[in-house]
């Protein structure tokens, strides 16, 4: 039981060498880190959600974070944006770096952050207005754009989204109005939209079905060439499928840390063996 | 059929459970009886607005009859020749109440805005519970305040600042001539401003507290300030719910009496001045059902309830019709 809940040492200071056989592209520590969590405790309250996590999140590859509902892993997520601190008795503690800035310094400026880093949430959530406007609100927070170049940023974006073909004849009409994935496609777009360095997506594709669940996750596989890309996910096989690395936490510990194959073919820990082999959670 | 309904009878005679088929009758006969019960509640409501509607319209046919259209645009109101007029009270009803809109919509908005998005979380509960104690004071309560703390100082201090200030301005400051007497059309709006705010504020809390937390974190994810969100977000994911919260409002409004008869002066009369008395159509009825003799007069009186009930019904429709409309829309 014990080995379930320690953190072990490797992932403490990040992942260990991979074995041999794992080629240098793939291994963890070989890529700079875009994202560097350093020693991240979380609280709700007097709750402490998350403790000690340290991780690199390497730059335009896609990683995973699993694990059992309530393990942490949306938590971690939000504190890379700082959307914990819409709420006043969240907090973090610990250093997350981003450029070799600490973003949790109170200093670093909230709008900066947001504009480099975007999140898509598990529920679609359009903006009330026109699918333009959705696409346009956010560009237009950090430029005013004159309209000819607008529009051309939002097909930019929409196109990016895979949505433009879909929507280019009813830009006009409510962005409510479109269906469930393609809401979710318009919430990626519309973060897609501000350029941001990083994305997050908190399972983006869990309330989508089959078909909208391929097509976001093509998508994600498309855009890591362009963005760094963090997801949390229930779904294991999406996790195997899309992401590059994955990280597995238990009960707000950071328990196993590697590549995605390495994580689903040969994971170190017993609790990542039993989890993913759906004996828990 | 004929095989089996011979059986199910033969059923009911021999084997048949005598406790649990009485048991099963009676939840029948009870479920009939609750349906009876709510269909005649149900329709009780038409009743009753039919009731009222033709007590008032057979009460009101006299002076109706007398004055014909007249009545409505005539200012005139004479109970010693007999001759009457409702203009300026449906005026004075119509005025008092946009004054009090312009003055209480902001006010909700900034206060429910306060309390749902920019209050931390130990204050959002106080505020809160002040809102709604505001609400459950009695409208006496502040007629009696309006007349004897609000009026005084409103004569003393803000009358004249605004014949200073606002009274040269083209237009507008004809609004604001006249004596400063502390009671009057602006006064009696002021009064209403104060009383509609608690019940659009308590509306329009609850439909903002209806976007969803995800909706609101998007806004803020993208990098949106508190009023970007506000602006772009909130106001226009609940306006459907925020028009009804001024819609209620507007019908207190309308139709509030007490406090309004204290501070408005009772004078039948249409002035451009909002400083000058005038009258709102509940006041007037307050004020003179006990003086009313004669059937013209009673009856003209109730004409002005026709009246006031017409507009009150009028405004209902139309804010219907537009939540239909939007909602659609949305």
């Amino acid at each position: 039981m014990d080995t379930m809940y320690r953190q072990t040492t490797e992932s403490e200071q990040g992942p260990a060498q991979p074995a041999a056989a794992v080629t240098e592209m793939t291994a963890p520590a070989a890529r700079a880190g875009k994202v560097r969590v350093k020693d991240l405790d979380f609280f709700y309250g007097r709750f402490q959600a998350l403790h000690g996590i340290s991780l690199e999140i390497p730059a335009n590859r896609v990683t995973a974070f699993i694990g059992p509902s309530g393990c942490g892993k949306s938590t971690l997520l939000r504190t890379f944006n700082r959307i914990y601190e819409l709420y006043p008795d969240q907090a973090a503690r610990g250093e997350v770096w981003l450029d070799g800035e600490n973003i949790l310094e109170r200093r670093y400026n909230l709008n900066r952050l947001r504009a480099k880093i975007g999140m898509v949430f598990q529920k679609p959530t359009p903006f009330p207005m026109s699918i333009y406007d959705n696409i346009a609100f956010g560009v237009s927070l950090y430029e005013k754009l004159p309209r000819r170049r607008m529009d051309e940023w939002v097909e930019w974006a929409l196109d990016k989204a895979g949505l433009w073909g879909e929507v280019k004849d009813k830009l006009r009409q409510e962005g409510t109005q479109l269906s469930g994935g393609q809401q979710q496609r318009l919430c990626i777009a519309r973060a897609v939209a501000v350029k941001p360095e990083v994305l997050l997506l908190d399972e983006p594709a869990s309330a989508l079905d089959p078909i909208s669940t391929a097509m976001i996750e093509e998508l994600i596989d498309e855009l890591k060439a362009d963005y760094t890309i963090a997801i949390v996910t229930h779904n294991m096989q999406q996790a195997a499928r899309v992401s590059d690395y994955t990280a597995f936490l238990y009960l707000g510990k950071l328990i196993e840390f590697d590549t995605s194959e390495n994580i689903f073919t040969k994971p170190r820990e017993t609790a990542t063996e039993e989890y993913i082999t759906g004996r828990y959670g | 059929m004929l095989i089996s309904s011979q059986r199910d009878e033969a059923g009911l005679q021999t084997t048949g459970n005598p406790t649990t088929t009485s048991s099963v009758e009676g939840d029948v006969v009870r479920d009939h009886l609750f349906r009876g019960a709510t269909a005649f509640s149900g329709a009780a409501v038409f009743a009753l607005v039919l009731a009222i509607v033709l007590s008032l319209a057979v009460g009101a046919s006299l002076a109706l009859h007398k004055f014909g259209v007249g009545f409505v645009s005539s200012t005139d109101w004479n109970p010693v020749t007999e001759t009457f007029g409702a203009a300026a009270p449906i005026y004075g009803t119509l005025v008092t109440a946009l004054i009090a809109m312009l003055l209480g919509i902001p006010i909700s908005f900034g206060v429910a805005l306060f309390i749902t998005e920019v209050a931390p979380g130990w204050l959002k509960r106080p505020i809160g519970t002040a809102v709604e104690l505001l609400a459950a004071v009695p409208s006496i309560i502040y007629g009696m305040w309006g007349l004897f703390v609000f009026a005084p100082w409103f004569a003393e201090h803000l009358q004249p600042w605004m014949q200073t200030y606002l009274g040269p301005l083209p237009y507008v400051g004809a609004l604001f001539q006249g004596p400063p007497m502390g009671i009057g059309m602006l006064s009696a709006g002021l009064i209403l401003a104060i009383m509609v705010v608690p019940f659009i504020t308590a509306v329009m809390r609850d439909v903002f507290a209806t976007v969803p937390t995800e909706l609101r974190e998007s806004a803020y994810g993208l990098g949106a300030t508190t009023w970007e969100v506000v602006r772009y977000v909130v106001v226009p994911y609940t306006r459907t719910g925020a028009l009804g919260g001024i819609m209620l409002g507007l019908g207190r409004a309308l139709g509030e009496t007490m406090a309004v008869t204290f501070v408005i002066g009772n004078a039948q009369r249409i002035s451009t001045s909002l400083f000058m008395p005038g009258n709102t159509i509940s006041s007037a009825l307050a004020n003179e059902f006990n003086e009313a003799v004669g059937d013209v007069y009673t009856s003209s009186l109730l004409a002005l309830g026709l009246i006031l009930f017409t507009i009150t019904f009028v405004v209902l429709a139309g804010a219907r019709l537009l939540l239909g409309r939007i909602g659609g829309r949305i």
